[in-house]
């Protein structure tokens, strides 16, 4: 019984989606002229350059695609649904995130877990054709997939909480629209969906290594292209793994203080 | 001049409004600001690692970012609401909008103050005046007039793209859902020569979706690369006149989209 109303809470935003052809039209329209616009800017940069940064042509269009790609992992128009934790927040409706008989929390975890599987499927969806056409690199081997898989995985998990976190800023700012905009920016600047960290300064790299962003896309895109060879890639997963507790364990400490603040409309 | 008047006022009540929450306020002066490193970040790395972009050297590079930044920080400024308006579509606050003495544009570009702006312009001030001290360009009267234009220019052409979808919006609201895409190609794409593209592609981001003329051909025009850049000379020069005269037929679309504005019930 559990596992069906886990599984009608994650599929909610799923389901809004696939109603809404026009929608996902322009999605993926907008997915397949991003992916040429970018690798034919990184093709055109490299075109009187050899390896920058220690990255190769193919290693940094590569790179540079499945950043794209990675971008609809969490991309969903949650606004449209009336169901963040902002809007419940302004509209004084958080109140029945606590009156059901599933935890707030575990309602919150179940939605985000089926927008980023939704969203999986799109990005798996366009990395199949990206192979097919020659777009990107093949993983060097079933080892380095495997690992990439797992970052992957890990990554996801840190974007969730660090997300979390944002909405649950909303329990004490009843606003959060400036807050998220700037994590937004980090996130895209310090993760290198912008431009590979390996092209930044040595100082923005170190400095990007003590924050919990680089962990969410580059240190996958980094091992599957390569640039961190599969003998540093446990180090990474560590770190990566390190994130996942330590924001877990913060974003639970955060809930249960959100939960006093709750109030009904009218105190 | 009393609309004017009027519009001032309004402006300045939105301006306390928004001061009514200062963190939120100051958060939203920053996001300006930081939005618009973004633009200089991916720049500035740009440059550093790939020197002689498109044949273009780094301070001639600089002045794109530099003019599209200007440009869009006025836009913000003055005309900017029409960027998400899709919300207030969706809201039925047209409908409010259509029973008021004023014109519905005006209402929708006075419906709050754009505080994000204050930040978008302090950058991109700052970013105008270093690339103008880099600059090896003898700034002749002329040239000045003309990078003012282009700025103008640059401002009503975006202001056009945005109307549009708007435009589009009042018939399907979801279409706001492209302003975010445009907002994200105008940043990432319209910062650095675009004939480091493939030919297509540069095609595409000047006759399918005119990005080209916001800020590249303006800079080519100045810094004497004009007659490079795929189209003819004349065409990229017009640029800041064009922006004027895409920003006049949006207004036409809009004039002709809100008489069969059908309202959010039908």
């Amino acid at each position: 019984m559990a596992v069906l109303h886990a599984w009608r809470a994650a599929r909610v935003t799923p389901l809004g989606e696939l109603h809404a052809p026009p929608r996902m039209t322009a999605v993926l329209v907008r997915l397949a002229v991003q992916v040429v616009l970018v690798a034919s800017l990184w093709h055109g940069l490299y075109a009187h350059t050899g390896t920058t940064a220690g990255l190769t042509e193919g290693q940094a269009v590569t790179y540079a695609v499945l950043a794209v790609l990675a971008s609809r992992l969490r991309e969903l128009d949650q606004y449209a649904g009336r169901d963040t934790v902002l809007q419940h927040m302004h509209f004084g409706t958080i109140v029945y995130w606590y009156l059901r008989p599933l935890p707030p929390q575990r309602y919150h975890a179940l939605r985000a877990l089926g927008e980023q599987v939704y969203g999986f499927a799109w990005a798996l969806g366009g990395y199949l054709v990206c192979l097919a056409a020659g777009v990107v690199d093949p993983p060097r081997s079933a080892a380095v997939a495997g690992v990439f898989a797992l970052s992957l995985f890990l990554g996801q998990c840190v974007l969730y909480f660090v997300l979390l976190t944002l909405d649950q800023l909303c329990f004490w700012t009843v606003r959060n629209n400036a807050a998220m905009l700037i994590l937004i920016f980090a996130q895209n600047l310090l993760s290198g969906v912008y431009a590979p960290l390996w092209f930044f300064p040595d100082w923005f790299i170190t400095l990007s290594g003590f924050l919990p962003f680089q962990a969410t896309l580059s240190v996958p895109l980094s091992i599957y292209i390569g640039r961190i060879p599969l003998s540093d890639a446990f180090e990474q997963l560590a770190i990566q793994a390190f994130w996942v507790v330590a924001l877990f364990l913060f974003t639970r400490f955060l809930w249960r203080r959100a939960a006093r603040r709750v109030i009904s409309q009218g105190g | 001049m009393n609309g004017m008047r009027i519009a001032w006022r309004v402006t300045r009540l939105n301006f306390r409004a928004q001061l009514e929450y200062r963190t939120e306020f100051l958060l939203m002066i920053a996001i300006g600001a930081i939005w618009q490193v973004s633009v200089i970040v991916f720049a500035t790395v740009l440059l550093t690692r790939f020197t002689g972009m498109g044949g273009w050297d780094s301070s001639e590079v600089l002045l794109i970012p530099a003019t599209r930044m200007l440009a869009h920080a006025l836009f913000v400024l003055l005309l900017g609401r029409v960027h998400g308006a899709g919300r207030q579509i969706q809201e039925g606050r047209i409908d409010i909008y259509l029973t008021r003495p004023m014109p519905v544009y005006r209402q929708l570009q006075l419906a709050f103050f754009p505080t994000n702006a204050i930040g978008d312009l302090t950058v991109a001030v700052g970013l105008m005046v270093g690339a103008l001290s880099r600059s090896h360009l003898d700034w002749t009267p002329g040239r000045i007039s003309y990078l003012i234009a282009a700025i103008v220019g640059g401002m009503f052409l975006e202001a056009a793209l945005f109307t549009a979808i708007t435009c589009a919006g009042l018939r399907f609201p979801a279409a706001d859902y492209w302003s975010r895409w445009l907002e994200e190609l105008l940043g990432t794409f319209g910062s650095y020569p675009l004939n480091v593209l493939p030919k297509a592609v540069g095609g595409l981001l000047t006759y399918g979706l005119p990005l080209a003329f916001v800020a590249y051909f303006p800079a080519a025009v100045l810094t004497g690369h004009g007659h490079d850049t795929g189209v003819p000379y004349w065409l990229a020069a017009v640029s800041p006149l064009l922006g004027v005269v895409a920003y006049l037929g949006s207004r036409v679309l809009w004039r002709w989209s809100l008489r069969h504005y059908a309202g959010v019930n039908g």
